[in-house]
């Protein structure tokens, strides 16, 4: 068997661009389960979940032209589509089954009930590494992460100040990295 | 805010996770041109997030990977089918002529194919384990042809960095310790981007670590430190300005502020 190369991010982006096939099995391979985990927690629903990655990667390839390395990282970019269209898949679900049941509007309430249902996350299932993340730190690095809340929104939403918030989403983060605070600012 | 600011800010987080402003974005990014270890910190926090979100119970289907390659790569043919070709009546006699003729030439030929059947069927089975060596070993030549396919791309993007005119490509010459050796810097001025290829340069001391510096008006700036550890023979440095000359010296790990004068090991001018 050929061994399997590492490719850096600017690696990476020449061969999408080549549209190589390699490149493709490449951003699977690394990205397809982080990918999934954000999009299941936001649809929780194998079958939706596994739909709308398909659709995630097939635009990640199909519009990579609008990707710009100077505006974020390649997985931030997918990140935000996986998350989009999760999203998307959610709400035109829900609004399905409202226009079936009821044929008033109030898509608004829909939609902030869809970020803000906490339980959906449940199905994600994290094992070893969530034990490891405080309750507060995991609610906030949730919404961050898998809902795309920026800090002045979790801030608002958990009525904590932005500062506390910042130095929560670091420290969650480099509890995820096995590093405590003393070990890094060494 | 300097580098150590900037990473204890959080900013780096929230630039992963996508919730920074396009002001924000611009500014990691020109930091990141200017001391490309901030990458480091930066996949390190994206490793972390990836980790995160891969650690779900639910297993996706294998067959989702198929289906979108093929939606993204197979070269689909539509093979129109045969059109019926339409069988015309002849007349009764000609038919039942046709028919005895027809039913000689068959007993004459399912005789000869039940013995041909049965000599080919040990060549086949001989041939069925061939083509099944030869499918893998075909299979890998192909993953292969794909990994150097790749390869070569890479190289040539690198190349296409290295044949731009305004780069200027400069020798560093070994001294003390390292008298034979020789590697590059290849520099271009106008964009700042600085590479260094460490050619045939030694594994540094243990506990050490080699680091570039530019001389810029008879002053040491910090290129950054050389990572030999990675198979990449042509490392992004920091980005420089103005440079009279180039410089190695060995330093501790981490590099240090200031040049080790008695450590230096290799010295190109521009």
């Amino acid at each position: 068997m050929a061994k399997k190369p590492i490719y850096t991010q600017d690696d990476l982006i020449v061969l999408i661009r080549e549209r190589n096939q390699k490149a493709f099995t490449y951003l699977y391979d690394n990205y397809s389960k982080a990918l999934f985990g954000v999009i299941h927690s936001i649809v929780n629903s194998q079958e939706e979940a596994e739909d709308v990655l398909q659709n995630t990667f097939v635009k990640i390839w199909n519009n990579f032209a609008s990707y710009e390395e100077a505006k974020g990282r390649l997985y931030t970019w997918m990140l935000n589509i996986a998350r989009n269209m999760a999203i998307d898949s959610t709400r035109s679900k829900h609004e399905k089954i409202k226009t079936k049941i009821q044929s008033t509007s109030d898509t608004v309430y829909q939609k902030n009930n869809l970020v803000v249902d906490d339980s959906s996350h449940e199905s994600i299932g994290l094992k070893t590494i969530l034990n490891s993340l405080k309750e507060e730190h995991k609610l906030i690095i949730d919404l961050a992460y898998f809902e795309g809340y920026t800090q002045e929104e979790i801030s608002k939403k958990l009525n904590i100040p932005l500062g506390t918030v910042k130095t929560k989403v670091r420290q969650a983060i480099l509890t995820l990295r096995g590093l405590t605070k003393t070990e890094f600012l060494q | 805010m300097n580098v150590k600011e900037v990473i204890s800010s959080g900013l780096l987080e929230s630039y992963v996770l996508g919730t920074t402003s396009a002001v924000e974005n611009d500014f990691v990014h020109d930091l990141c041109k200017k001391d490309p270890s901030l990458i480091k910190e930066i996949e390190l926090i994206e490793e972390a997030l990836i980790k995160y979100s891969s650690q779900t119970n639910n297993e996706i289907n294998i067959e989702i990977k198929h289906k979108i390659e093929e939606k993204l790569f197979s070269v689909t043919n539509h093979e129109t089918p045969n059109e019926a070709s339409v069988i015309q009546l002849k007349d009764q006699t000609k038919i039942i002529r046709l028919y005895k003729l027809g039913i000689a030439a068959s007993v004459v030929f399912i005789t000869t194919t039940v013995f041909y059947i049965l000599s080919l069927q040990d060549k086949l089975n001989k041939t069925t384990d061939k083509l099944a060596q030869t499918t893998t070993s075909k299979i890998n030549a192909e993953e292969e042809l794909l990994t150097q396919q790749a390869s070569l791309i890479i190289l040539t993007s690198k190349l296409d960095i290295l044949s731009d005119p305004k780069v200027k490509t400069i020798a560093l010459k070994g001294m003390n310790s390292l008298e034979s050796k020789s590697a590059l810097v290849h520099w271009n001025p106008t964009s700042e981007d600085v590479y260094f290829n460490s050619l045939s340069l030694p594994a540094s001391p243990t506990n050490k670590q080699y680091q570039l510096w530019a001389i810029v008006d008879g002053k040491p700036v910090d290129a950054g430190i050389i990572e030999l550890n990675s198979d990449s023979t042509f490392q992004k440095m920091k980005a420089i300005k103005n440079a009279q000359a180039f410089a190695v010296t060995i330093e501790k790990v981490g590099g240090s502020v200031a040049p080790t004068m008695e450590t230096m090991c290799l010295l190109g001018n521009v």
